[in-house]
């Protein structure tokens, strides 16, 4: 019985070791914010401490192994939100390494999200929060998304969300738009308040956004 | 229920009215920019913009949020300008901004292009800052074309 303990136990020390390991020979600290506790550090990329919350693992490891860009105009950080200029693509780890990291990057987590409804959005409902997506709102004005005909439209000082559907989980969506603070202290997206309906429906709407549907 | 009639009137002559920020045909107007009622009463009774101070919070504020369309120097170029089907007003051209009330500039910005005859593409930032650093923005502006409401 003690054995057993012992080895399970040095078992999960073990490979906690070598989660954290490749974390480190990798060196993503470096560039990303992986624990809560660095708050007052800047980072050159955006945050992975609740990647567990935000990220479907089918895209995280095909992210990693062959890199896509999300943010046309770079990850900035400056105040003035100059041009960036040189954009280096984002190293690509192999097959076992990007399996790793996705078990490792899908367990940060900082909050529990609530469930939200999947079902689909009638035809009827897409075409209405498109339209509120590109007008009532403006949200295409900062971020990438497809058009009726099936081409990236859209500004590029937000996140592309042209394939936000296979990147995002859709209870972190919600849970952004409810309230983004949990997740950035002061972004530059502009806060919406929508009612109950609305955000779900937005959040369905964003998870219907897949490059599958690029034409 | 003639109320919810006007305000419905109201709405869709507003999206007929206005340029979209991306074209696309279909007219479905669910849509609900904030009301003239509502602009009206949400803006404070005594605005006095003038006596707004631009501070040093201001300039950040401007940076920190308007710049992604407006440009570091306010000119309209921004990173996300050439995506806009309308440009992103430039703000040192006293030209235009000479016709625009200090009022019409707040409404503007809190309420988004919408709710002033101009292009969605332009947000509603009432829900992210309030109306003080609002009024200094307007400020700002004014600084930045270097002209007054004619
Ligand atoms: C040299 C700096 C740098 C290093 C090192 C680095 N990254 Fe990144 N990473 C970036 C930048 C910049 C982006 C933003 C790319 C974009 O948006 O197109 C990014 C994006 C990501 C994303 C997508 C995040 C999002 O919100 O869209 C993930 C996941 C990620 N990196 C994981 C990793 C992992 C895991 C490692 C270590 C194995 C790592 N990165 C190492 C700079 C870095
Ligand atoms: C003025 C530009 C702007 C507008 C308008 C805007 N966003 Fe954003 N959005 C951003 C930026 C910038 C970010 C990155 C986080 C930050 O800095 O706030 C972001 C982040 C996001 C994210 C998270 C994406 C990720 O991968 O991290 C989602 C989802 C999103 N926005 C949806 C929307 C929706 C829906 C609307 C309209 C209701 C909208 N945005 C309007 C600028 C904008
Ligand atoms: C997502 C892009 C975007 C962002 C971010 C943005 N604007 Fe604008 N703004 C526009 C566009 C586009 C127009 C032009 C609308 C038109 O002419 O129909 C505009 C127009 C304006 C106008 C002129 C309105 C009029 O009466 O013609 C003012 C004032 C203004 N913006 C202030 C601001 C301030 C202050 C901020 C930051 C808090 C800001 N904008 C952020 C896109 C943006």
């Amino acid at each position: 019985m003690k054995t057993w303990i012992t080895i399970i136990f040095s078992g999960l020390l073990l490979s906690a070791h070598a989660s954290a390991g490749i974390v480190e020979e990798k060196d993503c600290g470096s560039c990303h914010r992986l624990h809560p506790e660095d708050a007052e550090k800047v980072f050159t990329a955006p945050d992975l401490h609740y990647a567990g919350n935000k990220f479907q693992p089918k895209w995280l490891k095909q992210f990693l192994k062959n890199p896509e860009v999300i943010r046309p105009a770079g990850f900035i950080t400056n105040s003035g939100f100059s041009q960036i200029a040189n954009l280096s693509p984002h190293s690509s780890y192999t097959e076992q390494e990007a399996n790793t990291l996705t078990d490792i990057l899908m367990d940060l987590k900082i909050s529990t999200l609530s469930p939200v409804t999947s079902e689909p959005l009638s035809k009827g409902l897409r075409a209405k929060i498109k339209y509120q997506f590109e007008r009532t709102f403006g949200c295409i004005s900062c971020h990438q998304s497809l058009n009726l005909a099936g081409k990236v439209r859209g500004g590029i000082s937000g996140p592309s969300l042209v394939n936000a559907g296979n990147r995002l989980q859709a209870e972190w969506v919600a849970g952004w738009l409810n309230d983004p603070e949990v997740y950035m202290v002061k972004g530059r997206m502009p806060r919406y308040k929508m009612d109950p309906t609305t955000l779900s429906q937005f959040t369905r709407f964003i998870m219907t956004l897949k490059k599958e549907n690029i034409k | 229920m003639t109320n919810r009639k006007h305000l419905l009137a109201g709405i869709i002559l507003l999206t007929i009215l206005t340029t979209a920020c991306e074209q696309s045909k279909q007219a479905t107007s669910t849509v609900r920019p904030p009301t003239k009622e509502e602009v009206t009463k949400t803006i404070p009774q005594n605005t006095q913009p003038e006596l707004a101070q631009v501070t040093e919070g201001t300039r950040q504020t401007y940076q920190w949020y308007c710049t992604q369309c407006h440009g570091i120097k306010g000119k309209g170029d921004g990173i996300n300008a050439k995506f806009l089907t309308v440009p992103p007003r430039n703000h040192t051209k006293a030209q235009y901004l000479e016709t625009r009330t200090d009022e019409q500039l707040f409404q503007a910005i809190k309420f988004g292009g919408l709710s002033v005859g101009r292009a969605p593409c332009m947000p509603a930032w009432g829900e992210t800052l309030d109306d003080d650093i609002i009024q200094s923005l307007v400020q700002y502006i004014r600084e930045l074309c270097q002209c007054e409401a004619l």
